[in-house]
């Protein structure tokens, strides 16, 4: 019997490495008004803060379950511990961190990118910073690249973050963004001043080493009038079998002529419950690029949204997906048009294999004010076998007559004519499916930077053995 | 009075978006059944005037069977309309349908291709002005193996009408080598409409081709133009347009007494017509 060509799974052994933790440092499992208020004191919250994350538990309990996506029956809040405490203080001193931290982080590859490529990095473990640092003249031109949490204590950006915290995903939005709000912990500030341009990007790294947790990271960009800047963030945990999760916040306030690209490459555990939300304001032709790789989790709901607020503002999003067995990957992105003249461009690809599901959903509305807007979603989904399973669920509202908007979406498998055409050319059936899986996944992987697209073309592990049947 | 829930999207989406289900109080009063035995070739032709009631319509196609179904709702008051439709192996059910205004129509239209080589063709217009409201949801489930269905939607809101249309090709685990293909075009011709596409594929087989297309907004600035250049007038250019979006369907209609009753009901002219 001939082997079926077979593309594996995405080989995650590289990030299942953990160390044990000791549970002391553990706050109680599930949500209760006495561990919010147990963690604003581990972290000295000003007084708005601990309002806040009291009146979000109350959104929290009240607010129901979203009705659609992929199922998360297997999360129970009530086992998830949402706190650990911080077992150092955040270090600008890579070898200031403790140990099996700095493994962790090594292994990673994060402090090699941080010296050949990075503008400044930060790195999460757990619930908190372990080490944030930017480069002398990034700083210098004024840029902030911090912890939330210091930020926030700052006199000079206290009032700032108090006055974008969850102003963009108000903990009202959804059940997630409640929790999000209640238990934070964690993320990234940054802030680029007018008119300064970061030519290498910042990125934040993001493990959860801890088994049965959640990680509630808040990240927090804001760019002034015509600043740039390429923000890198990359998640990843070691396999439990107990279900963890992140439910982390990304807010990004893109001013008038500023352009921001903002790169994902999530790769968390089969065990994690993926909720996360990430939101962006452009104004007046300012610009937010979203690159998104979602390769890990087990269920994931990830949709990030871009406001187009400003008149001549875009946004473009560029994403994949992989889903294979146990997974349940519910992605896409929000656009929503709110000034004349904006634009917005959205390309996807999923891959389902081996059981997984895929899920693409997306919503482009066009306001009433949005006159002569454009909007064109592009989606293509790839089945590999016949137990899997890929949907498409775009919605379009249009509110105005002056606009243009187009859709277009495929699905299917490896088509014969593209092998017969290539095989008529001398090459192998085996190579000519294994070029045209490639060529799927490359016209996102192009999109990413050098050490991004490496760093995907390892988690895809696009292996083809066999012969063909 | 208690609502019903009618056009169920069948995987429900974000819920801020309004067009997961369309709530009515309205109720299907009557049923017409249809059974088309084997080798069967009917025409059938439906037209829903301010006379009918809401209503199912359910159709059984046995193999081999040939159905052409034409509906057209001329229907100013609010109403529901169901229709479900199972087509057997090689059997073959072509669908046109013309939405003339009314202040709120709802339509469902559920269709199973369950046999192999079942065929589903549908061909859907729509004109709605003034403060109407319509909304359409169409289901494709592919159970038969090398099942095909090809779905071509377009039409035409002016004034402050808000129209959804949600349709969905479902690709069931078997149904290999099944195509797919779904198109809408929408010509919005005021500020103040409200259009709503939910363009939908569901696909649990790996050996399927399925995809959809959707083109909303306003003429092409150089189609007008073009047209402009040959001294039309910019608010014939509109009505031409929005005619030709109704005549592709109109034009398939093989009845001159129903061709006839349309045009009344658009109020176009016997000069109109030709």
């Amino acid at each position: 019997m001939k082997d079926k060509t077979q593309v594996s799974d995405i080989d995650r052994s590289f990030y299942d490495f953990r160390y044990e933790e000791n549970e002391g440092d553990f706050l109680d499992s599930g949500l209760s008004a006495d561990i919010i208020r147990e963690i604003s004191e581990e972290k000295n919250d000003p007084e708005w803060m601990r309002e806040f994350r009291l009146k979000s538990l109350d959104i929290y309990n009240r607010t129901p379950m979203v009705g659609w996506g992929a199922s998360i029956e297997g999360l129970d809040i009530d086992n998830i511990v949402t706190y650990i405490r911080q077992k150092n203080r955040m270090n600008t001193d890579w070898n200031a961190v403790p140990e099996d931290i700095k493994q962790t982080f090594e292994k990673l590859g994060i402090p090699q990118a941080e010296r050949e490529s990075l503008a400044g990095v930060g790195a999460q473990y757990d619930s908190e910073l372990v080490y944030h640092n930017v480069r002398e003249e990034v700083a210098k031109s004024g840029v902030v690249y911090t912890d939330l949490e210091s930020a926030m204590h700052d006199p000079k950006y206290a009032d700032m973050i108090h006055a974008h915290f969850m102003k963009l995903v108000p903990p009202t939005d959804h059940k997630f963004a409640a929790l999000h709000g209640a238990v934070w912990s964690g993320g990234s500030f940054v802030y680029v001043p007018k008119n300064v341009h970061l030519d290498i990007p910042l990125q934040s790294y993001f493990r959860l080493n801890a088994k049965g947790a959640g990680q509630f990271e808040h990240t927090l960009i804001i760019l002034e009038e015509n600043s740039s800047l390429h923000f890198i963030e990359g998640c990843s945990a070691p396999k439990y079998y107990e279900a963890g999760l992140h439910a982390g916040c990304v807010e990004l306030y893109v001013g008038k002529d500023a352009s921001l690209r903002y790169s994902t490459i999530e790769n968390w555990s089969k065990n994690m419950y993926n909720l996360n939300t990430k939101r962006a304001i452009v104004q007046e032709n300012g610009r937010i690029e979203w690159v998104s790789g979602s390769f890990g989790s087990h269920v994931s709901y990830l949709y990030p949204m871009s406001i187009l607020n400003g008149r001549g503002a875009s946004a473009e999003f560029t994403g994949i997906t992989f889903a294979g067995e146990g997974q349940d990957l519910d992605t896409g992105a929000k656009i929503v048009h709110n000034a004349p003249d904006t634009s917005s461009y959205m390309n996807t690809k999923s891959i389902s294999k081996s059981g997984g599901k895929s899920t693409f959903r997306s919503a482009v509305t066009v306001n009433e004010n949005a006159v002569g807007s454009k909007s064109s979603v592009n989606c293509e989904s790839l089945m590999l076998d016949g137990i899997s399973r890929s949907d498409t669920v775009p919605a379009i509202v249009v509110k105005t007559d002056k606009c243009d908007v187009g859709h277009e979406a495929r699905i299917g498998r490896i088509s014969d004519e593209a092998i017969f055409y290539l095989t008529s050319r001398g090459i192998s059936e085996e190579e000519a499916r294994a070029m045209i899986v490639r060529g799927f996944a490359d016209n996102v992987s192009k999109e990413l930077p050098l050490e991004y697209a490496v760093e995907m073309n390892n988690l895809i592990g696009l292996e083809m053995h066999g012969s063909i049947g | 009075m208690e609502k019903t829930r009618y056009n169920i999207l069948p995987v429900p989406t974000f819920g801020k978006l309004g067009v997961n289900h369309a709530e009515r109080d309205t109720v299907i009063s009557e049923t017409e059944e249809y059974r088309i035995e084997s080798g069967g070739d009917e025409l059938i032709i439906q037209y829903n005037d301010s006379d009918n009631s809401s209503k199912r319509t359910e159709l059984i196609l046995d193999p081999n069977a040939k159905v052409r179904l034409v509906r057209v709702f001329d229907r100013p008051e609010p109403a529901v309309s169901e229709l479900k439709a199972v087509i057997a192996e090689g059997a073959e059910l072509e669908l046109t349908e013309l939405y003339i205004g009314g202040r709120d129509t709802v339509s469902g239209i559920d269709v199973r291709l369950d046999g192999r080589r079942a065929s589903f063709k549908a061909d859907i217009a729509y004109t709605l002005s003034d403060e109407e409201k319509l909304d359409i949801n169409l289901v494709a489930e592919h159970n038969g193996k090398k099942s095909t269905s090809e779905i071509a939607v377009g039409g035409v809101l002016s004034d402050r009408a808000a129209k959804v249309f949600k349709g969905t090709i479902d690709f069931k685990q078997g149904a290999s080598g099944a195509v797919g293909s779904e198109r809408e075009e929408v010509l919005l011709l005021s500020e103040n409409v409200v259009n709503k596409t939910v363009p939908v594929i569901l696909c649990a087989e790996e050996d399927v081709e399925g995809n959809h297309g959707a083109t909303i907004g306003r003429i092409d600035e150089r189609h007008i133009f073009y047209m402009k250049s040959r001294g039309i007038p910019e608010e014939k250019i509109y009505e031409l347009t929005a005619r030709s979006r109704l005549m592709r369907v109109i034009k398939q209609i093989e009845s001159s007494e129903t061709q006839k009753q349309i045009f009344e009901a658009l109020g176009w002219g016997d000069d109109d017509e030709q």
